[in-house]
């Protein structure tokens, strides 16, 4: 029971991340980035083939990698998109999402890259009798760590108070002076660094990488911060955790009927979004941009 | 022309057949608050739009201490040192007050720290410095016009182009609004383009109007003068009516 509490935490915490990585760029360009799955990706190989290096040397070159990736991706594509109609940008992430995968199975196999990340992270350890992995807890620890360090930048920088007006009204930042271009960087940039703490997590997990590693948590992420609120970095951020927690819960009280776990989890999203349309953390405002 | 003004040289510019504005010259010295009077579409707001940059003339030129402007968009007119409050306030109602007046500075590239004593300083001078905590989006229409004021001088501007500051204030706001101009003037020394309908607002506030009628300038001098001017009448008070 503690553990299955645990891995809820630990899931949603998780999925907490990936959702702000998503609405940090959501914020600033009104982007859904499914390629978003792309970097968690590229971050996880990053990970596996220098699994050899100590620990902080591996994270260190797997965030300037999908830093490097993100940025890329900004202004290669993006960039040259920005303003156009949001479907077409869309369509777009849909385009980079695919292509990237075909790059990431040319560079690196269809069959799965394995390598044992953090070995010291494995296994699990007794309290008052109850046997609880050891990663559960640093996940746990892990994901406070970086909620609050994006907290404080968000909250407390110069650059957060950027993001948090882009995200609400990017027309005006801009007009108040702010430099579009160096805020979607700084967005992409953090996205990317998200994406390489949610890559060492899910790896230290399963570390199985495929091609399309990190397309099932991008895709539920994506819901969470619908439900959560599309236009707000705290509604990204809970609406990750919920749907982290609301998953891993579904997984342990189904038993043998957890194959339905993504229905009910999309049955109780259905039942969010018709009592709140604008996300659990939305004033009505989004939905009259929508 | 004074090289230190804001100077806007026979703007000219036409919707397809439609001449919105005629060869319109205004000058605007530092200091100065500048009243622009006119009756609806008279062609304020699209001279206003082209002073800011969201829109482009199709003759004529905007300088600012003696730089041309033409070609520059909102936001590089902003770090030129024009700063402009909107119509709707569009303030960031997630922020909370103090938030909102320190991206005025900023977002021409001021740290946060400079920003945030700025905020608070405008905040206090403007006399509103409880609301500083609050959320944007939970304050009073009066108070979100100050604040939209208060974030517009926190830039620093030289030179501040107002939107109809006043509209929906009730006759408490109004008077506060009008004190607030007067200490910006006094305390942030910028010169000011005060485009408003509250003729008796404009005649407190300013030491000169202009006023537009049609697209064509039709008077530039004391707003007293500009009251008993019968071309003035004609055009504007006795369509509107003096409030």
């Amino acid at each position: 029971m503690v553990q299955s509490i645990l891995d809820a935490i630990s899931l949603g915490g998780l999925y907490s991340l990936a959702a702000l990585g998503l609405g940090l760029v959501f914020g600033v360009m009104r982007l859904v980035n499914f390629a978003h799955a792309e970097l968690i990706t590229i971050a996880a190989y990053t990970l596996v083939l220098t699994a050899q290096f100590p620990l902080a040397v591996s994270l260190l070159f797997t965030v300037i990698v999908t830093v490097f990736v993100a940025l890329l991706m900004e202004f290669s594509v993006y960039r040259r998109l920005r303003g156009v109609n949001p479907a077409i940008m869309l369509i777009a992430s849909f385009g980079l999402s695919t292509v990237l995968q075909r790059v990431y199975e040319l560079m690196f196999g269809a069959l799965p890259r394995s390598a044992v990340v953090a070995p010291f992270l494995r296994g699990d350890f007794k309290v008052a009798g109850l046997s609880i992995t050891i990663s559960s807890i640093i996940t746990i620890v892990l994901t406070i760590v970086i909620l609050l360090a994006m907290g404080y930048l968000i909250e407390k920088t110069s650059l957060g108070l950027q993001l948090r007006a882009a995200s609400a009204d990017f027309k005006t930042a801009r007009l108040l002076g702010v430099r579009s271009n160096r805020l979607i960087s700084a967005a992409f940039g953090l996205s990317g660094v998200l994406a390489a703490c949610v890559a060492l997590i899910l790896v230290i997990q399963n570390p199985q990488i495929s091609p399309y590693y990190g397309l099932n948590i991008t895709i539920l992420s994506l819901v969470g911060i619908v439900i959560g609120g599309i236009a707000s970095l705290r509604g990204a951020a809970l609406g990750g955790f919920i749907v982290g927690v609301v998953l891993s819960s579904l997984n342990t009280l189904l038993g043998n009927g957890r194959v339905y776990a993504y229905s009910w989890l999309f049955i109780l999203v259905l039942v969010i979004l018709l009592v709140r349309p604008g996300g659990l953390l939305s004033k009505g405002s989004e939905l009259e941009r929508v | 022309m004074d090289q230190k003004s804001f100077h806007a040289n026979e703007i000219s510019k036409s919707f397809g057949a439609l001449q919105v504005l005629d060869n319109v010259t205004l000058n605007v010295n530092p200091g100065e608050i500048v009243g622009l009077l006119g009756p609806n579409g008279a062609g304020k707001s699209t001279f206003i739009n082209i002073l800011a940059g969201y829109e482009k003339q199709d003759g004529g030129t905007v300088v600012v201490e003696g730089k041309p402007l033409d070609g520059l968009k909102p936001n590089a007119r902003a770090r030129a040192g024009i700063a402009r409050t909107f119509q709707s306030g569009r303030l960031f109602g997630n922020l909370t007050v103090a938030e909102n007046v320190a991206l005025g500075a900023i977002g021409l590239g001021e740290s946060g720290k400079v920003a945030h004593e700025r905020s608070e300083s405008i905040l206090e001078i403007l006399g509103i410095e409880k609301l500083s905590p609050h959320a944007a989006g939970s304050i009073s229409h009066g108070n979100a016009r100050l604040v939209g004021l208060a974030r517009a001088v926190a830039a620093h501007p030289k030179y501040l182009i107002m939107d109809e500051p006043a509209a929906g204030l009730n006759e408490d706001e109004a008077p506060r609004l009008l004190q607030a101009l007067e200490v910006i003037r006094k305390n942030i020394g910028c010169g000011m383009l005060l485009v408003e309908h509250n003729v008796k607002l404009v005649t407190q506030a300013c030491s000169r109007v202009v006023v537009l009628a049609t697209g064509i300038l039709i008077f530039d001098g004391n707003p007293r003068d500009a009251l008993n001017n019968a071309d003035v009448k004609t055009a504007y008070l006795g369509n509107a009516g003096v409030h």
